[in-house]
């Protein structure tokens, strides 16, 4: 009897709890917004710098964050439009497992996928546009649509899925190239220079390539139409940007079953399938050329430096993969609250910043999407990085490596550099014309080319039965 | 409001977690299995698995590497553990403890230093992925088998095999008739134990670079490609397979507790 009494009393005390609590959240929730943001893992600046890593810019502020990217927005926000917001911040690791737990019912606000998953979050109607003043250019809190790089822009202008222009519902945040990084003294930059490297029988196992249907599939595709995509006539076409585009996203049945037969053979040839090993194993020298995304291939190359290993980067002659990724809002998240979708459009001008895009790029490695507009500390950045002191250097080595066309062509964007750096992380961050010209977006492909293409990717990767005795043996 | 407390109510907490992890999980996978996109009831999916060579192909490839790795295991745990058996009970304790120590570590972390050692020994792991892929999956699962057996013969009444010795029987004879066929429940538990997870242990695999896909990664690779249905499908198949050789396991168990009784009453 006594024990029940105590135990009414914990209950009675509990209930008195809860509902207090209850009420707490209501009060708070009434001024503070809660922002669900997903990104891909390690994919922004977390702060806590050392000071010998700060930056110092040419107006005398200096960059040394110590609190993240995600609390300073926070602090901004509230300064700026005196709204408290809090952002939970969860990350993912791949594409498809950001559109599986959505599917599944994950509610986010903003989420960062690649161009190719953006098309198809797009086409499933998952998501919302930007608002217009979001593309106000006058407003200059608008750091995204202010500072965004004229080459961007334009890719983005470029693209559309059901007759759905990208850019509204799109804002960019990282992009690159797909290349080679490969080892000077293993491997020289003509065999590299080429998607072939991956059938070298001379690299045999000293070779990896990425874990990845759409990533292989671009290599293979890319050595199937060698010839074609080569050859001087294909080279002068008018069109030859969009037929490029064409010829790298066909998913033909010939197409594909050509895939099939060049990435058994490279399987044959390569070390592995690497989802992640890849960048260590360059820099330990298990494998001499490693297929990489190219704000990896700058990490690769840093983690190299380190360990006084000299590691390049090369961008196939016949054609790259242009890749991005973006954020974009999820209606279902957002679902029609004005408020809600002023912070998530504050929270992409707010990583597009200028110092802010330095901070990231610093941070990860990766290419901001962003030049910075009126603003010059991007460039001052990457010279600051990159350019050589003609003073200190012997001046034969120095070469003029020109960005213009990320920069606009109000900025002078040349940069005078080390020889080296146009094999190496600058060529990586900040690829040349050149590259930029024979690169192609991979876009998302229809259902009947996505079941071709994953059947024939499970095809290259299961055991095959004729080549059973070579299978077991090696 | 009398409240009894009945023994029974301590299996609630299981009863719950067994029908949300287990049952709803295994009805979802079977739904999925036998429905297609459009959500119409249909098999066409097990058809176009046991019709592409690939696939039959990955099948037989899991299964040879889990009769490998589940031989290779059995070949070792016997011997050590029989010895093991046969020292001193205190000493035989210690030494076990030997064995099994390594799985108190992840067993990820472990195979990375497996695999740094393979590497200084062959050089380029690349070039032998089936035999880098047996030895790590034996390396893992030996203590799953020594385990099982252990118990088993440490259990074993001593005065069967002295009455096998008493009666002239040969050494040979006395493990061939006496020892080993009392020891078959340990052997079952164990082979059951190190067969079908190395079936799907697709992480070791990728560990050590071996580009090809076994059953694990194959419903891996499914499911990141959104295809529910055919990875259902594989899962059923794996399903189908653990029943089979619980069923000719439990067989072996049953029949040999009838014979002990049979041997016992003579």
């Amino acid at each position: 009897m006594k024990r029940q009494m105590r135990l009414k009393w914990i209950a009675a005390a509990l209930a008195l709890g809860m509902i207090l609590g209850l009420a707490g959240c209501d009060a708070d929730e009434e001024e503070e917004i809660v922002l669900r943001v997903a990104n891909w893992e390690e994919y922004i600046d977390e702060g806590d710098w050392d000071e010998e890593d700060g930056f110092e810019f040419s107006d005398g502020t200096i960059l040394c964050p110590e609190l993240s990217m995600v609390e300073d927005f926070e602090a901004w926000y509230y300064e700026t439009y005196g709204q408290k917001v809090r952002v939970e911040y969860s990350t993912f690791g791949t594409n498809e497992e950001l559109y599986n737990q959505i599917t599944i019912g994950d509610v986010y606000d903003l989420v960062c996928p690649s161009e190719y998953m953006i098309m198809k979050m797009l086409r499933e109607g998952m998501l919302m546009p930007y608002s217009e003043a979001f593309h106000d250019k006058e407003n200059e809190l608008n750091y995204y649509v202010n500072g965004v790089s004229p080459f961007i822009a334009e890719v983005y202008d470029g693209l559309e899925i059901d007759g759905q222009k990208l850019n509204r519902y799109a804002a960019g945040y990282m992009w690159g190239t797909l290349g080679i990084v490969y080892n000077p003294e293993e491997v020289s930059e003509e065999q590299a220079s080429s998607w072939s490297i991956l059938l070298d029988d001379s690299l045999k196992r000293r070779i990896t390539i990425k874990d990845s249907v759409r990533d292989a599939l671009f290599a293979a595709v890319s050595i199937q139409y060698y010839d074609e995509i080569t050859s001087p006539e294909f080279l002068s076409r008018e069109d030859y940007s969009d037929a490029l585009f064409q010829c790298l996203n066909r998913t033909d049945k010939d197409t594909v079953d050509g895939a099939e037969e060049i990435l058994s053979a490279i399987k044959q040839n390569v070390y592995s399938f690497e989802t992640d090993s890849g960048k260590a194993d360059m820099v330990t020298g298990k494998v001499v050329a490693n297929q990489q995304w190219s704000g990896d291939a700058v990490y690769t190359m840093d983690q190299a430096d380190e360990d006084d290993v000299e590691l390049c980067y090369a961008v196939p002659e016949e054609c790259t993969n242009l890749w991005f990724d973006g954020w974009v809002l999820l209606s279902k998240g957002i679902s029609e609250d004005p408020r809600k979708q002023q912070a998530a459009e504050a929270f992409v001008n707010f990583v597009s910043m200028p110092e802010n895009a330095v901070r990231n790029m610093t941070y990860i490695g990766y290419t901001s999407v962003i030049s910075g507009g009126e603003s010059d500390k991007v460039l001052e950045f990457v010279e600051d990085t990159y350019g050589a002191d003609p003073e200190e250097e012997d001046e034969e080595d120095l070469v003029e490596y020109d960005v213009t066309y990320f920069f606009g062509e109000d900025k002078d964007a040349v940069i005078l550099t080390t020889e080296d750096q146009t094999r190496r992380q600058l060529y990586a961050q900040y690829p040349s014309q050149d590259v930029v010209d024979r690169s192609a977006v991979m876009a998302c492909f229809d259902k009947e080319g996505n079941e071709r293409i994953n059947r024939m990717w499970t095809n290259v990767r299961c055991f095959d039965l004729k080549n059973w005795f070579q299978g077991l043996t090696r | 409001m009398k409240y009894t407390f009945h023994r029974k109510q301590l299996a609630i907490p299981y009863a719950i977690f067994l029908l949300l992890f287990v049952i709803l999980p295994l009805l979802v996978v079977i739904f999925y299995a036998f429905t297609n996109e459009e959500g119409h009831v249909s098999f066409h999916n097990f058809v176009a698995f046991f019709q592409s060579g690939k696939t039959v192909g990955t099948l037989l490839y899991s299964i040879v590497i889990a009769l490998v790795t589940t031989a290779i295991c059995l070949l070792i745990a016997y011997p050590t553990a029989y010895i093991l058996s046969k020292t001193g009970m205190k000493s035989g304790d210690a030494l076990l403890l030997l064995f099994v120590l390594p799985m108190w570590i992840n067993f990820t972390l472990r195979i990375t230093a497996l695999k740094e050692i393979l590497t200084l020994l062959e050089g380029n792991l690349a070039f032998h992925p089936f035999a880098n892929t047996i030895i790590c999956m034996v390396y893992d699962f030996l203590p799953f088998m020594i385990m099982p057996l252990y118990n088993t013969l440490t259990k074993l009444d001593d005065s069967y095999v002295e009455a096998a010795q008493d009666l002239g029987a040969k050494k040979s004879h006395v493990f061939l008739k006496v020892i080993l066929p009392l020891s078959v429940p340990g052997i079952v538990s164990g082979v059951t134990m190190v067969f079908l997870p190395s079936m799907t242990n697709y992480v070791v695999l990728d560990m050590v670079y071996n580009s090809t896909f076994i059953m694990g990664s194959l419903i891996g690779s499914y499911f990141s490609a959104y295809d529910w249905h055919n990875g259902s499908v594989i899962s059923i198949i794996l399903l189908l397979i653990i029943c089979v050789i619980t069923a000719i396991s439990n067989r072996y168990t049953e029949n040999d507790k009838a014979d002990r009784r049979v041997g016992a009453l003579k």
